[in-house]
């Protein structure tokens, strides 16, 4: 799995490529705890270009969320492809996560 | 000396070149070394005032002379110069058969000497016996009073072993370590340089070459007689080279112990973890029941349970723990008993009860660990022929009412762990004769194809309608087996686990 990493207006902005799963997900960590490293820590994921999330990558992104909020910011996700939306659905973790269609937008929510 | 070897040797040869001396009108010849005569022709005393001289040189190095009395021409002089040169070179070939004789028995001895150190210690499966037993051979096979042996794997705790006992402390070992890594080849030290408040009188450490290793030494002490020699340092050569790949060796060995106690360990979890499962459906009235697990390679978090207390409903519950290995299998027989153990101390514990208050007693624990838990809870109402569940962010859960369309029945609550409150309330559908229900885990959803393709909901969902009309055992076996067939050769990625039941007459 490929990690880009960006940010804009206080907020880091990561974006993942490829199968986010037990294998990659020990690397995603890592970038998601070099993103928490503010206080706010506010972090949108960007999953556009994954195309599988399994029940280790979805912890993954619960743990680091539920670490955002005890550093007083959120975690974020955005532009989320069919498939992998239907998995956030299906475990209703879409009651949890944040999820927006552009990655602009779940910026911007964090202004409000 | 070499000159009375060859004087000895080709004495027939040296008997002619005199027999032409003399003929020539010459009155003696004579071959001397170090001012003394080593053969005279004739063998009358010889006159000490020869009138020609001529040197016999081996690489700039006088080793003797030709000697010529009653001739003096200028040709003559050239005569004995060739014949002095012709000796010289004999000389010189004499000498080094002579050292490659004793390189080669050198050689031998060596060779011997490391067969006897490879059959002693190829036995060896703990690198401290092993060590112990290479100081010892060592020190015998280059007659040394002491010899040791330092290995320090990266990540572990250094081993050193002496023979007989240390000489050197660690300190002063430590310091010579130093001073040959920096040389990066063997560290030679002799009388010359000796060290005596350490009571050495010489010593020779060679570097060991193994792989990982952060230091790996061999030394030897207080050479019996005299200081060590090239022989010493090409035997302790070969002694580091063989102990390197022994010491290869046995680490090898080790690590494939380890790797089948790991896996012995993991299969005994394994089996725990089916036994955990409950083995036979329970009997129900106005239910027919069934369930199975079909484990991954590795243990994972996969889990089943029936309920039945004094007075309570029938109570089921399926559930899938997020990762794989030894956490998800913890937490998942953890999961199961902390919901038996809610629902079996509450009189009326409706399914949304039992999921709040299971979610309560794990979400701490869960967000430590940062995992989660999808659970499904089933409770059967045999009055009113219905089903009652809460579900927290399960499946699949494919309903198939008898002769119509199965659909998935999809979650309302997030999963356990994830919010200190559970989101997930009671929710019930009819469940009469015909009617169908399967709580399976996303292993079967998830399963892909050589093509990378997934099985997927809709053909699930479309399979247990065109199942529906069998008993429960023969809906779980033929799920499994369409799901496995569809994956044909690919390893199963997960565990696939179902609940099957079919309303049937009373």
């Amino acid at each position: 799995m490929e990690i880009q990493t960006r940010s804009a207006d206080n907020v880091k902005i990561l974006e993942f490529t490829g199968r986010f799963d037990t294998y990659t997900a020990d690397t995603a960590r890592q970038w998601l705890e070099q993103a928490m490293t503010d206080n706010p820590a506010n972090v949108v994921v960007n999953l556009e270009k994954v195309d599988f999330v399994d029940s280790t990558a979805l912890a993954t992104l619960v743990h680091s969320l539920k670490r955002c909020r005890e550093l007083n910011g959120d975690l974020r996700l955005c532009q989320l492809q069919q498939s992998v939306r239907m998995v956030f659905e299906l475990t209703r973790l879409d009651r949890f996560f944040e999820i927006f269609a552009q990655e602009d937008e779940a910026i911007q929510a964090f202004a409000h | 000396m070499i000159l009375p070897a060859i004087v000895a040797s080709q004495r027939t040869h040296l008997d002619t070149l005199a027999k032409d001396w003399l003929d020539a009108g010459a009155s003696s010849f004579s071959i001397w070394t170090d001012g003394v005569v080593l053969a005279s022709w004739p063998e009358a005393p010889v006159d000490e005032t020869a009138c020609l001289i001529e040197a016999i040189q081996v690489n700039a190095v006088k080793i003797g002379e030709l000697r010529i009395t009653g001739l003096h021409a200028a040709a003559h002089c050239q005569r004995l110069q060739a014949q002095a040169g012709l000796i010289a070179q004999i000389a010189r070939l004499e000498r080094d058969l002579n050292s490659m004789g004793a390189d080669l028995i050198d050689t031998q001895d060596q060779l011997l000497a490391l067969y006897n150190l490879t059959q002693a210690t190829r036995n060896y499966l703990d690198t401290e016996e092993l060590l112990a037993r290479l100081a010892f051979e060592t020190a015998r096979l280059v007659k040394a009073e002491a010899a040791f042996f330092l290995i320090h794997m990266k990540g572990r705790s250094p081993i050193i072993q002496h023979y007989p006992q240390p000489i050197l402390n660690d300190e002063a070992l430590q310091h010579y370590i130093e001073l040959m890594k920096e040389s990066q080849h063997e560290f030679l030290f002799s009388r010359g340089s000796s060290d005596q408040a350490l009571g050495i009188r010489n010593m020779l450490m060679v570097p060991i070459k193994v792989r990982d290793a952060e230091t790996a030494v061999m030394g030897m002490l207080n050479k019996f007689d005299g200081d060590f020699n090239s022989p010493d340092i090409k035997l302790a050569g070969a002694i580091a080279e063989f102990t390197g790949a022994q010491i290869e060796n046995v680490i090898m060995h080790q690590m494939n112990t380890e790797q089948a106690r790991l896996q012995t360990e993991m299969e005994l979890a394994q089996r725990i973890q089916i036994h955990l499962l409950p083995q036979e459906p329970p009997g129900i009235a106005g239910l027919d029941l069934w369930a199975a697990s079909w484990p991954a390679s590795r243990v994972g978090g996969d889990f089943y349970d029936f309920i039945i207390g004094a007075n309570q409903p029938f109570t089921f519950t399926v559930g899938d723990i997020s990762g794989k290995g030894i956490p998800a299998a913890l937490l998942m027989a953890m999961t199961r008993t902390v919901i038996r153990t809610k629902t079996k101390v509450m009189p009326m514990p409706s399914p949304q009860v039992v999921m709040g208050r299971s979610n309560q007693e794990l979400y701490e624990d869960f967000t430590k660990l940062s995992m989660f838990a999808t659970v499904f809870v089933g409770q059967y109402d045999s009055v009113n022929r219905q089903l009652l569940y809460a579900n927290a962010g399960h499946s699949p859960v494919i309903y198939c009412p008898a002769g119509g369309e199965a659909r998935l029945l999809r979650a309302d609550g997030t999963p356990m762990g994830i919010l200190p409150t559970s989101l997930s309330k009671d929710q019930w559908i009819d469940f009469q004769p015909g009617d169908v229900l399967v709580v399976a885990t996303d292993g079967f959803s998830e399963a892909r194809n050589a093509h990378d393709k997934e099985f997927g909901y809709d053909r699930l969902t479309l399979l247990v309608q065109s199942l529906a009309h069998h008993p429960a055992r023969v809906i779980a076996e033929n799920i499994y087996k369409t799901v496995s067939d569809f994956s044909n050769g690919m390893s199963q990625a997960d565990d696939q686990t179902l609940v099957v039941l079919k309303g049937v007459g009373a």
